[in-house]
C-alpha cells in the first residue's frame, strides 16, 4: 500500500470522520446500485411484453390468414393474395427439388470477391468463410444454393433426437438464442474455438431473426455440420419458422442481400428448417432443446413424428385421411383452426404471475367474429381450464361433432393434434416459478410448466437436466427449477445495447455444467453500468411512448370513465389503472409516470389531453390523412408492413395499386377499421409513387412514420449494429449521459 | 507494520461509532434505537399516504421473483433502497431481528410486513445532504485543494465500514480520476447525486 504513511495519519486524526465517510459513500453507492436495478428491472420488463406481444400478434395474424384460406372462396381476390404462403409444396419427388433449387446454372462474375465453396466442403474453406463474413463479404447465391442443398440431404438422414456423448474427455459446447447477431457467433468460437472434432457444439435454435446477419450464421452453421456432421448438432427453434422470419426480419435479409435468388434460397429454407432436428440428448442424461416441455412432452412421441411435415410449427401438416369423398378437407381445417385459435386466445398475463388480467383486445373481437360464423358451442368460459389435456379432449370431441359423418379420422386427428402440441410445446414454452402446466397466452404457443413438470420429466425419462433457451436473461444464462432447467441465452445487447450478456455452456464427463459470459460489442465497454441502463432505458421508453400514442383513442376513452365531470385531469392512481386496463403489459405505470409524463402539475393530477400533444408522432404527409386511421395504422405497423410482404409474391418491395387495395380490404376486416374507398385513394396519394403507380412499400412505411430505425425491437434490426456516429445522434435527445 | 494496524482500531470502534455516525448532524435520538436488539414492528403506526402506499406497493411487487406477493429478507435492503431510503445493511439486518444467512436468504416478508420496516428507516433521521458528503470526503483531502487521491478512495471504501468490493469500488469511481489520480470531491459528489 503506497500511500500508507499518509493514510494513517489521516486515521488517527479523524478516525470516526473517516468511517463515517466511508459509510455515508457506501450508502449512497448501494442506494444507487438498487435504483438502477430497479430501473434496469421495469425496463427489462417492457422490452420483454412487447416482444412477447409481437409474437402473438404474429400467431394471431397467420391464424387469421389461416381462416382467410379456409372460408374465402377460391376464387377471392382477397385469399389469392396470400394463398402463396400456405402453398404445399407442389414438386415432391427429390430429383424435381434438385432441379428446383438447380445452382449450376448461376455464373459468379469474376469481380466476386467472396469465398468460394467446393464440395465436399473442407474445414479450411469453413474456417475461410467465417472469416470472409467477419470481413462482411457476403457469399454468392450458387454457393449459397449449393451449400443449403446439401445440408438439406444431411439433414434429411437426421433422426428427431440427437443423442451424443461426452466420452472421449470430450467436452461439449452448447449455445443458446443467437438472433443473427454474426458477432456474438463470432465472440464464441474466438473465446471457445470453432467447431472440431475435438470440440463438439450443439446450437440450440433460433438462429435467425432480429439480428442483421441471420443468413451467415446460418451459413456458418450448415457449413461446419457438413464438415463435421458427428460433432455439430442443431436444434430447431421457434424463428425456425417461415411465418415467423416475415415479421422478425430474416425473410427481408435474405431478400434484400439476395435479390435474384433470395426467394429460392428462403424456399429452400423453408425446407431445411423442417428438417431440423427437434432436440439433443446428452450421454442419455441432459436433454437440450429450444423451447422447453410441458405436463404432456413425451420424447418416444418426439422421436417417432414426421418433424418434416411441420413445415411452419404453427399450422399442423394437413393430413391426407381428410381427402375423403365424404366431407369437405377445408371445414375440417377450418374446424381444427379455429379450434386452435381459441386454444391460443389471451387470458392471463403470465409475464408477472401475480397479475392476472384478462385481455380482449380487438383481435378477439375479431376471432370472436369467426366463432360466430360457425355457430360453435364451445364458450370461452370451457376453455378456461389449466389441462391443455382435457382442451384437446374437447376439442377432439368437438370436432366430430361438427362433422356431418362419423369419421374414423377422429382418433387418428386427436393423435396428430396431440403430436403437433407436442412439438409446439417443445418450441415455444417457457419455465415458471409455481407448479402446473397453463397455456403459454403472452407468446401464443407452448404453455408455462412449473417445477413438478420438470421433476415428473426428469425422472419419468431417468435425465438430470434441461438445457434450453428461448428467454433473454441478463446475465446470458438462469437456472430454475431447482437447478433441474438452465436457460441459455447466446444474443448479447438482445434489447439494447448493454442491455445483456450472452452465455454458452459446456458440459464435460460429469455433466456438470459451466457457464462462460461475453458481451459483444466494444460500444458496450465504452459505457459505465449508468449509461448503459440509461441507454436502454430511453430506448424501452420510447417504444413505449409509441405504444401508448398508438392506443389513444381506447386511453382516451379510459380516462374518461375517471373523468366523469369532464375536467380533462386525472389523478395518478387513476391514470396508471386507465393506462394498465387498455395496454394490458402487466407494467410499474406508477413508477414510469415520472418518465412518460413530462409536463407536471403542482396538484399531482395529469392532464390527459395535454398528455397526448407530447406523445404525438406526425408522419410527413399525414395530415389529411383521418387521425384513427393513423393511429390504427401505426399500432399494427408490424402487420401492415407483413401483409405488404406476403402480397408481394415476387418480393419486389412494391405493389400494384389494384393489389393495395385488396391488402387494405384484408386489413380492414384484420384490423376491424372502416376504411373507405376514398381513404385508400389517400393512402395511396401520399406516397409519392414514381413507378408506373406501383407503390413501394418502404417508402408507404416511411412516409407515415410507420417506421422507426431506432427501434430495434419491431422491424427486426440491429440497433447494436449501428455505428458510433448513429448512437451518438441518439443521445441528441438527452443531454444527460 | 503500521499502517495495517491501524485500520483495525478504527474498525473496533465501527460498532458503536455506526450508529451515532448517521445521525451525527441530528439529535441522539435515534441512538438508543440502533442499540436496542430488535425493533418492535408492530408498534410502528404507518403514515404514508395512499399515493405513497401505492408507489411502495409497485416497487415491492418488481422485486417478488417468485409471485407470492412476498419478498425475501435479502431483498428488503434493495427494495428501501429503491424507495429512496438510505440504510445500513446493519440498519436493516437489525430490523429484521438479526437473522441468520439462512433465514435471510428463505424467509420472505408480504408487503403489511414490509411497510412497518420502511417506516421505520423513513422514520430515523439519516438524511445525508450535499454538505455531509462533501465534509465527508474532505477528511482525506490531505493538501486541502479540493480533491482526494482516487487510491486513497478505494482503499478506504474497501475496508472501513461496510465495505464495497473491488468491484463495486470500480463501478463507482469509473470516469471519476483525472490523469493524475485524484478526485475532485464536490464534483463527484455532484455526480453522485445527480443520478
Amino acid at each position: 500500500m503506497g500511500c500508507g504513511v499518509t493514510k494513517s495519519n489521516q486515521f488517527h486524526k479523524h478516525p470516526v470522520k473517516a468511517i463515517r465517510a466511508a459509510v455515508l459513500i457506501q450508502q449512497w453507492y448501494r442506494q444507487y446500485v438498487a435504483r438502477m436495478e430497479m430501473r434496469r428491472r421495469y425496463t427489462w420488463h417492457i422490452f420483454q411484453s412487447i416482444e412477447y406481444s409481437g409474437e402473438q400478434a404474429q400467431i394471431k395474424l397467420y391464424n387469421f390468414l389461416g381462416y382467410l384460406m379456409d372460408n374465402f372462396t377460391p376464387s377471392s381476390n382477397e385469399r389469392n393474395l396470400i394463398s402463396h404462403i400456405f402453398r404445399e409444396n407442389e414438386v415432391c419427388r427429390d430429383a424435381e427439388w434438385e432441379r428446383h433449387f438447380c445452382y449450376k446454372n448461376i455464373e459468379v462474375p469474376e469481380i466476386y470477391s467472396g469465398p468460394h465453396l467446393c464440395f465436399p466442403l473442407t474445414v479450411e474453406q469453413a474456417v475461410n468463410m467465417v472469416e470472409a463474413f467477419r470481413n462482411k463479404k457476403q457469399l454468392h447465391s450458387r454457393y449459397v444454393l449449393q451449400l443449403l442443398l446439401e445440408t438439406w440431404k444431411l439433414l434429411r438422414m437426421l433422426p428427431n433426437i440427437s443423442r451424443i456423448s461426452t466420452c472421449h474427455s470430450k467436452e461439449i459446447t452448447i449455445c443458446g438464442d443467437l438472433h443473427g447477431q454474426l458477432e456474438d457467433l463470432l465472440l464464441i468460437f474466438y473465446k471457445n474455438g470453432m467447431p472440431s472434432l475435438e470440440k463438439p457444439y450443439v446450437f440450440n435454435g433460433d438462429f435467425v431473426d432480429r439480428g442483421k446477419d441471420s443468413i451467415e450464421i446460418l451459413l456458418i452453421l450448415f457449413a461446419f455440420l457438413l464438415v463435421y456432421p458427428t460433432e455439430v448438432h442443431l436444434n430447431r427453434g421457434n424463428h425456425e419458422d417461415h411465418i415467423i422470419n416475415l415479421r422478425y426480419g430474416f425473410t427481408k435479409e435474405v431478400l434484400t442481400k439476395y435479390k435474384m435468388h433470395g426467394k429460392r434460397i428462403l424456399k429452400l429454407l423453408q425446407k431445411i428448417f423442417s428438417w431440423l432436428p427437434l432436440a439433443t440428448v446428452i450421454d442419455q442424461k441432459v436433454l437440450v432443446l429450444h423451447g422447453g416441455i410441458s405436463d404432456s412432452t413425451d420424447l418416444g412421441v418426439l422421436a417417432r413424428v414426421d418433424r418434416h411435415t411441420y413445415v411452419s410449427a404453427l399450422r399442423p401438416p394437413k393430413k391426407k385421411k381428410q381427402q375423403s369423398s365424404t366431407g369437405t378437407s377445408i371445414d375440417s381445417d377450418m374446424d381444427e383452426d379455429w379450434a386452435n385459435q381459441r386454444l391460443f386466445q389471451r387470458r392471463a398475463s403470465l409475464t408477472c404471475p401475480k397479475l392476472t388480467v384478462s385481455r380482449d383486445g380487438f383481435l378477439n373481437r375479431s376471432l370472436q367474429d369467426f366463432s360466430d360464423r360457425l355457430k360453435g358451442n364451445v364458450v370461452e368460459g370451457e376453455l378456461k381450464h389449466c389441462q391443455q389435456r382435457a382442451t384437446l379432449v374437447r376439442l377432439g370431441s368437438l370436432r366430430v361433432e361438427k362433422e356431418s359423418h362419423a369419421s374414423p379420422d377422429s382418433v387418428a386427428s386427436d393423435d396428430a393434434k396431440e403430436e403437433w402440441k407436442q412439438i409446439l410445446d417443445l418450441l415455444w414454452s417457457d419455465p415458471m416459478s409455481q407448479d402446473g402446466c397453463i397455456p403459454n397466452e403472452l407468446r401464443g404457443g407452448g404453455c408455462y410448466w412449473g417445477p413438478d413438470v420438470t421433476e415428473d420429466f426428469l425422472t419419468r425419462h431417468n435425465m438430470q437436466l434441461i438445457v434450453r433457451s428461448h428467454e433473454c436473461k441478463q446475465d446470458g444464462y438462469e437456472f430454475c427449477h431447482n437447478r433441474k432447467v438452465l436457460t441459455l441465452f447466446s444474443a448479447s445487447n438482445y434489447y439494447d445495447v448493454g442491455s445483456n450478456r450472452g452465455a454458452y455452456v459446456k458440459l464435460g464427463p460429469d455433466l456438470v455444467p459451466y457457464v462462460v459470459q461475453y458481451q459483444a460489442s466494444s460500444m458496450t465497454r465504452e459505457l459505465t453500468a449508468r449509461q448503459s441502463v440509461g441507454q436502454t432505458e430511453r430506448s424501452a421508453l420510447k417504444v413505449l411512448r409509441e405504444q401508448l400514442f398508438s392506443h389513444k383513442s381506447d386511453l382516451i376513452c379510459a380516462f374518461k370513465t375517471f373523468d366523469c365531470d369532464n375536467t380533462g385531469v386525472v389523478s395518478a392512481t387513476d391514470w396508471a389503472t386507465a393506462v394498465e386496463s387498455v395496454m394490458r403489459l402487466g407494467l410499474p405505470w406508477r413508477m414510469l409516470r415520472s418518465q412518460l409524463v413530462s409536463s407536471k402539475r403542482s396538484d399531482g393530477l395529469i392532464d390527459y389531453q395535454q398528455w397526448f400533444n407530447e406523445l404525438a408522432i406526425k408522419g410527413a404527409n399525414a395530415d389529411h390523412i383521418d387521425q384513427c386511421l393513423l393511429e390504427t395504422l401505426y399500432r399494427h405497423r408490424s402487420t401492415v408492413e407483413t401483409i405488404f410482404r406476403i402480397v408481394d409474391t415476387n418480393n419486389s418491395g412494391f405493389i400494384s395499386p389494384s393489389d393495395f387495395r385488396q391488402t387494405w380490404k384484408l386489413l380492414s376486416a384484420y384490423l376491424k377499421m372502416e376504411i373507405t374507398d376514398e381513404a385508400i385513394s389517400e393512402l395511396a396519394v401520399a406516397i409519392d409513387s414514381n413507378r408506373d403507380g406501383a407503390i413501394d412499400i418502404d417508402e408507404f412505411m416511411e412516409a407515415f412514420r410507420l417506421t422507426d430505425k431506432k427501434s430495434r425491437l419491431e422491424r427486426g434490426r440491429s440497433m447494436f449494429m449501428a455505428t458510433a456516429p448513429d448512437l451518438t445522434a441518439l443521445d441528441q435527445d438527452d443531454e444527460r449521459v | 507494520m503500521a499502517p495495517k494496524k491501524d485500520p483495525k482500531a478504527p474498525v473496533k470502534k465501527a460498532e458503536p461509532a455506526a450508529a451515532p455516525a448517521p445521525a451525527a448532524a441530528a439529535a441522539p435520538a435515534p441512538a438508543p434505537a440502533a442499540k436496542t436488539p430488535a425493533v418492535d414492528l408492530s408498534s410502528v403506526k404507518i403514515q404514508f399516504s395512499a399515493d405513497q402506499l401505492e408507489d411502495y406497493k409497485e416497487a415491492f411487487g418488481l422485486f417478488d421473483r417468485v409471485g407470492d406477493n412476498k419478498v425475501a429478507y435479502n431483498q428488503i435492503a434493495d427494495i428501501m433502497r429503491a424507495l429512496g431510503q438510505n440504510p445500513t445493511n446493519k440498519d436493516v439486518t437489525k430490523l429484521l431481528g438479526s437473522p441468520s444467512a439462512e433465514e435471510m436468504a428463505n424467509k420472505r416478508v408480504t408487503f403489511e410486513g414490509f411497510l412497518p420496516m420502511l417506516q421505520t428507516i423513513v422514520n430515523s433521521p439519516n438524511k445525508a445532504g450535499f454538505e455531509d458528503y462533501v465534509e465527508g470526503l474532505r477528511v482525506f483531502d490531505k493538501e486541502g485543494n479540493g480533491t482526494v487521491m482516487g487510491a486513497e478512495l478505494r482503499i478506504v471504501l474497501s475496508t472501513l465500514g461496510e465495505r464495497l468490493n473491488e468491484q463495486e469500488i470500480d463501478a463507482l469511481m469509473a470516469g471519476q480520476e483525472d490523469e493524475n489520480g485524484c478526485i475532485n470531491y464536490e464534483a463527484f459528489v455532484k455526480h453522485i447525486m445527480s443520478v
